[in-house]
């Protein structure tokens, strides 16, 4: 039986292969986004890094003015809508709530997904072949921007695009707004189950 | 002296000297703890969570995920390719899971035996713990009317395919059939850890810090000697230390935080085995689409089980188990593939999906680490074998959810492929299954500190106490040296029933 680290199949016998290539570990995969995002920030990122306004209403409790912009842009893609019965994702707030839900994170989680935004907004566009942010793409250049993480050929880069809809979907479908469409009648609390 | 002390209203730090510490309330710390206070022994439960009440329970996915899972319902592998829900708070996983109760099958108690050098644990060493928690928490079988409309479309599957399968059993009383249990119970139905064994405990003497986060194993080398941390506030923030002095630790935090935190604490482990040998039942779903509302997302969900490809012990061929799944609005938008207006549109069957859900009965060995600040991470990559294992599995579901009358079926994957027919199923590649292409998950975290009496092959001996650190005892699924194949909250509760005595002992030494 092999195990992670030790894999001990001889050549041939696949039957205790690892699948695919999720050997990169989560921490290796951290420091290659801190390595690009050093790159970023010495080459590009200066002059990239201004023209983000600061969003309405309370004071943001996690994110930066340009971070609550690259969660907007992410969240109105995400949860683009079918249809005029439902709200779009900024009608419902969705970066106001995940504005909150990373100030409730751990140190480390709340590093990690911040890396990921400004992979998302630096360097995602241009593995798809654009030169401008992620933000100041059009809507159709940020869905294949986003296309491009689902179907990354890195599997990291994959599954971080899993939690990123994860948590956008968290925050629009928090909303009964959403629920309607979708014919979901709510908690039951209250009511006769 | 206050039996019950929420942390986070502590206005100073705390140090104490008990007969025995337990670290992590879920169940199988739990039980620890009403063990030893019915013992009559001082014993102290630790529990990083907080103390929630089914008046918290207000059955939104945006409020409960945050409360009662680890790292906000966002835990992941390293690789980021499972995602892993685990609870959090007194009661720990009792207080989301859906009640199933399976005894660990007795093939797997002799492979134990054989193959792991575990000792005093059969089938019917641990009858008498089984016995006790089957009446401590009221396990009873689902009533057949209460099988709601996902499971009936799945026994109906069973039966026009002609496979094995049947009723499950669960831990709920006076349950009210919301389909709300895993985000806590607001009807305070379930018979779990919170609601039984911890006031259970108290009317004995035991008592309990909620938010109290266990930093470090306090020992000397050769014997435990108790443990320290810090009480958290409300947004888990450490305010005040505490030191526990304890002729015993008992560990109960989980078969990812267990291991983590003995690793964090250099408790001795000559073998390299700490952490080793962990399990995740990972699984993924199929969806099928019916021309009539299934509502699936209401009443008793996973009521019902298939069989017909689960086998268990040495050379299982078959690995996989069948059962339905089911989430609420958020749960369900995380799992359908693609995003934007597609996706949209693929929400819109809400209410007439029915979800069927493949778990392997794994054999990949994962691993805990301990990383930044001591936290759990869970290195995992699911082997070729496990791989196929599911692919059987999911092709499984996707007959069972076409015989019950399915227009069409789809995956949670990438480009996910659609299938309308028996033909068109059978035809289809499987090399989508595989992480970070299917979306998948896993409930039963098992192994990383194994039972067994070789101290090269595991961490604790068949009595539960470490081999090296005399006094540290493991209590939680953390024990068990392979997968179960069922759920294994019932094992838990057993195990650290069936090692309680030995707890006792070791304080009386």
């Amino acid at each position: 039986m092999a195990t992670n680290d030790a894999p001990e199949r001889p050549a041939g016998d696949t039957a205790g292969a690892s699948v695919g290539p999720g050997r990169l570990s989560r921490r290796t995969f951290v420091k290659a986004f801190g390595a690009a995002l050093l790159a970023a920030a010495g080459g590009v990122g200066l002059v990239r890094s201004r023209g983000y306004v600061k969003p309405p209403g309370a004071t943001l409790l996690a994110l930066s003015a340009s971070e609550y912009a690259i969660v907007s842009a992410i969240a109105s893609r995400i949860a683009a809508t079918d249809g005029v019965d439902m709200p779009s994702a900024e009608e419902v707030g969705v970066a106001r709530w995940v504005d909150g839900y990373v100030a409730a994170m751990d140190g480390p989680l709340r590093r990690d997904l911040l890396r990921l935004l400004q992979y998302v907004e630096q360097l995602a566009p241009t593995a798809v072949g654009y030169a401008s942010r992620f933000t100041r793409l059009s809507a159709a250049d940020q869905d294949a921007v986003l296309a491009g993480m689902e179907a990354s050929r890195i599997p990291l880069l994959r599954g971080a695009f899993g939690a990123l809809k994860g948590c956008i979907y968290l925050g629009y479908y928090r909303d009964s707004r959403t629920w309607k469409g979708l014919g979901y009648d709510g908690p039951l609390l209250g009511r006769t189950p | 002296m206050t039996l019950f002390e929420e942390g986070r209203n502590r206005t100073g730090p705390a140090t104490l000297s008990v007969d025995a510490v337990v670290v992590g309330l879920g169940a199988g710390g739990s039980m620890a703890l009403r063990q030893l206070a019915r013992a009559g022994v001082s014993v102290l439960g630790l529990e990083a969570g907080g103390r929630h009440t089914p008046a918290q329970f207000n059955q939104r996915e945006d409020e409960m995920l945050p409360l009662l899972f680890q790292d906000g319902g966002g835990r992941m592998t390293a690789d980021l390719a499972i995602r892993v829900l685990q609870g959090r708070g007194v009661g720990g996983s009792t207080l989301h899971n859906t009640n199933l109760c399976k005894r660990t099958p007795s093939a797997i108690l002799e492979q134990w035996a054989l193959d792991y050098g575990v000792s005093g644990a059969s089938a019917a060493d641990l009858e008498r713990s089984y016995a006790a928690v089957e009446a401590d928490l009221s396990i009873t079988e689902i009533p057949e009317d209460a099988i709601n409309g996902n499971n009936r479309l799945l026994q109906r599957g069973v039966s026009a395919l002609g496979w094995r399968g049947g009723v499950l059993r669960h831990n709920r009383v006076g349950c009210r059939r919301s389909g709300f249990c895993e985000l806590g119970c607001a009807y305070d139905a379930k018979q779990n850890a919170a609601k039984i064994l911890v006031p259970q405990a108290m009317e004995a003497g035991g008592r309990v810090f909620s938010d109290a986060r266990v930093d470090r194993i306090l020992h000397d080398g050769s014997r435990a000697t108790g443990v320290a941390g810090t009480f958290v506030d409300d947004a888990g923030n450490a305010t005040f230390p505490f030191e526990i002095r304890a002729k015993i630790v008992v560990l109960g935090g989980s078969a990812t935080g267990s291991a983590a935190l003995a690793l964090a604490s250099n408790v001795p482990d000559p073998y390299d085995r700490c952490g080793r040998g962990l399990r995740l039942h990972p699984g993924s779903v199929a969806a099928g689409i019916f021309e009539q509302p299934v509502d699936a997302h209401r009443g008793i969900p996973q009521s019902y089980e298939c069989t017909e490809y689960l086998e268990f012990g040495r050379g299982a061929e078959k690995r996989v188990w069948i059962l339905t799944a089911f989430a609420h609005p958020i749960g369900t938008a995380s799992m359908l593939p693609g995003f934007g207006a597609k996706h949209m549109t693929r929400m819109r069957k809400y209410r007439h999906l029915a979800v069927f859900s493949a778990m392997v009965h794994d054999e990949t060995e994962g691993r805990v680490i301990a990383g930044e600040g001591g936290r759990p991470l869970l290195q995992y990559a699911m082997t070729e074998a496990d791989r196929r294992q599911l692919a059987i599995g999911l092709r499984a579901c996707g007959r069972l959810l076409l015989a019950a009358g399915a227009t069409e079926v789809t995956f949670p994957a990438i480009d996910a492929p659609t299938v309308t027919t028996d033909a068109a199923l059978n035809a289809l590649s499987m090399d989508f299954i595989r992480p970070h292409t299917l979306a998948m998950s896993a409930v039963h975290p098992m192994g990383s500190m194994a039972l067994g009496d070789d101290p090269k092959r595991s961490v604790v001996a068949s009595t539960g106490e470490h081999h090296q650190l005399k006094g540290l005892f493991v209590a939680d699924g953390s024990l068990f040296p392979t997968s179960l194949g069922v759920p294994p909250q019932w094992s838990i509760y057993a195990f650290s029933h069936h090692l309680s005595p030995h707890m006792i002992d070791a304080i009386k030494r």
